[in-house]
């Protein structure tokens, strides 16, 4: 189990390093289907050495919710918008760079989290929390509502992960909570997304600059 | 009777969903009592006996449970009564369906044993609520709506990773026992909890559950969506949905004192309590629209409140939980009256209002009155609550953090003045429209206040004693 989790956790993660890397929308749409599929994969795995059936159930809604629902409304969002060029002065070595301390610093703040515990999934928790971290940063440093959008379900998934490997599954209410919110939130945002570029006629951040102070 | 309270406004919220007209305000009329009757009877109910439980153990009510429940009763009783004045200048589109879906994920939130379903909750308030504060349409109310949507998903994720390792903390040391995300299981198993672990997710869940709450640093979405949403929105908001915020951290709170030490908690309250009252010092003195001001004085606020858990013991906790209280009914009737001038002025910004009080003697008069209790003089409620926290801040031995927070909450004082003063006095640029005539307007605002002196000069019976049951739950 342990060589498998690492396996896929670790994929997962040059995955994730992928998605900083590669500028253009839909590349990156296409790997963020590859992570949740990877992800999917990580839980089926669990659930099937560990014997927890829940999670193959699990990992059987997390394809169709985060490899394809998700996926086709994001393609849907992304339909209308002008094709974003890289800005310039930003170059993608420096992002990775970045990317490459949050996996360093993943690995610090979740020393507590493997130094409590023999799991033979330990090795892999500091992987999963790195992705949500390059998640959270591709989040906060995101220049349209895509990339807002992708970040965040990046940071999702990272915690997805985590929660598989630490506690091979949370509580089955929780679970399907999680789900839904998901996607309501991808729902919301694509209906609030479609208002933006209809009064800005993009989804440049930039011009989201009417409240100050 | 807990079932109930949450049938209600769920199904108004159902029934409303296809009502218009006059049966929408009827129906939107009757939700709003029912869930008050709901709500304070739950309250009085677990404050003469024991907690109440509903659906296996799913559903509980403590009094820390009961206290957030008759508050959001009666807030959202005082935006309800706003919400049909409000909506007579615009057209009503999916407004009460989703006022009450708001309410319905409130007490949700605050009603659950199951530290998973109250995350469920919270975040079910941000996706309530995001489309009312785009109500209007504008080009800003929906850029407050996205920055509201991003920031607040994103912090409740984060908040989720906290529940996570919480989760992961108890099946470590405790195996697979069934019921581990409750939060009574929690506080049972707390002290056999890995320390480390346990104060690692303590900082995720107060960043997560922070940015509802509204605290420094991460409360940017706050001035934005508060000011943006239709004024019984911003009423809840504030009144309400910031201290739900509070509530999930207070949960988690009593478990991290006994597995990693009261120590821990302490220092990280203290030091977001403070840099919120002293960001929201500064920002009271240079917003330039009444709406926004008013939204920093809740980041002041709930900085405050967080001050006083953090000093802790009996007299500090009690204290942040009566603030709470006081707070909430302070502010909601502010903005429901800031909703009222904004509709008379035709602006949020305080330089196109001016003269309250001769142009709108009555709502002049009930502003002046709640923008008092808000700053915390005597004799309303937050005086009391704030010499409290204060008292505790001194007595508990940090005369430093305490006397800090005191010298910028005469700073806060002072910029939130001076904005009322502008709008209570002095030339307005444009004359307003005519006051709403009738004595209805005045009874929100009224009954708010009321309560504000009854909390502030005599307490009611069996306040004290429902203050001490809080207390009891919390203080470990």
């Amino acid at each position: 189990m342990t060589t498998a989790s690492n396996l896929l956790a670790f994929l997962g993660l040059v995955v994730t390093l992928l998605i900083v890397w590669r500028q253009s929308w839909p590349a990156r749409l296409r790997l963020f289907v590859v992570q949740s599929l990877l992800l999917a994969a990580l839980a089926s795995t669990i659930g099937v050495l560990a014997h927890r059936r829940g999670l193959l159930l699990v990992a059987a809604v997390f394809v169709v919710v985060k490899g394809w629902v998700i996926p086709l409304v994001l393609a849907r969002i992304a339909s209308g918008a002008p094709v974003r060029r890289v800005a310039p002065g930003r170059s993608s070595g420096i992002v990775l760079l970045g990317a490459g301390g949050l996996v360093v610093a993943a690995y610090i703040i979740m020393l507590p989290v493997t130094s409590a515990v023999e799991l033979p999934t330990e090795g892999a928790i500091p992987l999963a929390f790195a992705m949500a971290l390059i998640g959270l940063g591709l989040c906060v440093t995101g220049r349209d509502a895509l990339g807002h959008i992708l970040g965040f379900l990046v940071f999702e998934n990272g915690i997805f992960g985590l929660a598989i490997l630490a506690t091979y599954g949370l509580p089955g209410i929780v679970e399907a909570g999680v789900f839904l919110d998901v996607l309501v939130i991808v729902l919301i945002m694509e209906a609030v997304v479609v208002e933006v570029r209809r009064e800005h006629d993009s989804i440049d951040v930039d011009r989201l600059r009417e409240l100050r102070g | 009777m807990l079932g109930a309270l949450l049938a209600i406004p769920l199904m108004g919220a159902v029934l409303l969903w296809r009502a218009s007209g006059r049966v929408a305000t009827t129906l939107h009329a009757l939700t709003a009592a029912l869930t008050l009757v709901a709500a304070i009877a739950v309250s009085v109910e677990v404050n003469r006996g024991d907690a109440l439980v509903a659906l296996d153990g799913f559903l509980r009510a403590d009094a820390l449970s009961a206290w957030m429940i008759g508050l959001i009763g009666i807030v959202g009783a005082l935006a309800a009564s706003e919400a049909p004045r409000y909506l007579a200048h615009t057209t009503p589109a999916r407004f009460y369906p989703l006022f009450h879906l708001f309410v319905f994920t409130m007490l949700l939130a605050v009603s659950t044993d199951d530290v998973g379903l109250m995350w469920v909750a919270v975040e079910g308030t941000t996706l309530a609520s995001v489309f009312l504060v785009n109500f209007e349409r504008t080009r800003a109310s929906l850029e407050a709506s996205y920055k509201y949507l991003l920031i607040c998903s994103v912090g409740i994720a984060i908040a989720f990773l906290g529940t996570v390792l919480v989760y992961f903390a108890g099946i470590q040391q405790f195996g697979d026992e069934a019921h581990a995300l409750r939060w009574t299981t929690l506080l049972r198993l707390a002290p056999g909890l890995a320390p480390r672990v346990i104060e690692l997710a303590f900082v995720f869940l107060v960043v997560g559950y922070g940015t509802k709450a509204g605290l420094a640093p991460m409360h940017t979405w706050l001035p934005d969506a508060h000011s943006e949403a239709p004024a019984p929105v911003s009423a809840l908001m504030s009144g309400v949905l910031l201290s739900v915020g509070v509530y999930a951290i207070l949960r988690f709170k009593p478990a991290v004192d006994v597995a990693a030490g009261p120590g821990f908690a302490r220092s990280i309250l203290l030091a977001l309590g403070l840099l919120s009252v002293a960001v929201a010092a500064a920002f009271l003195w240079t917003s330039p629209n009444y709406k926004r001001m008013l939204a920093y004085s809740s980041v002041e606020h709930i900085g405050l409140v967080c001050l006083g858990l953090g000093f802790g013991g009996p007299l500090g906790t009690a204290g942040a939980l009566l603030h709470i209280a006081n707070h909430a009914l302070a502010k909601s009737i502010v903005f429901l009256l800031s909703g009222r001038i904004r509709v008379a002025y035709g602006s949020a910004e305080i330089a196109a209002v001016g003269g309250l009080m001769r142009r709108m003697p009555r709502t002049g008069a009930g502003f002046l009155a709640a923008m008092l209790a808000l700053v915390g003089l005597p004799p309303f409620g937050l005086f009391v609550s704030e010499v409290m926290i204060f008292a505790a801040g001194f007595t508990q031995g940090f005369p430093g953090v305490a006397g800090a927070a005191l010298a910028l909450l005469v700073v806060a004082f002072a910029g939130l003045l001076r904005g009322a003063h502008a709008i209570l006095y002095g030339t307005p640029p444009h004359e307003p429209a005519a006051e709403i005539p009738g004595w209805r307007p005045a009874l929100p605002v009224a009954a708010a206040l009321l309560l504000l002196l009854l909390t502030g000069l005599a307490w009611p019976p069996g306040l004290t004693d429902a203050l001490d049951r809080v207390v009891a739950i919390v203080v470990r």
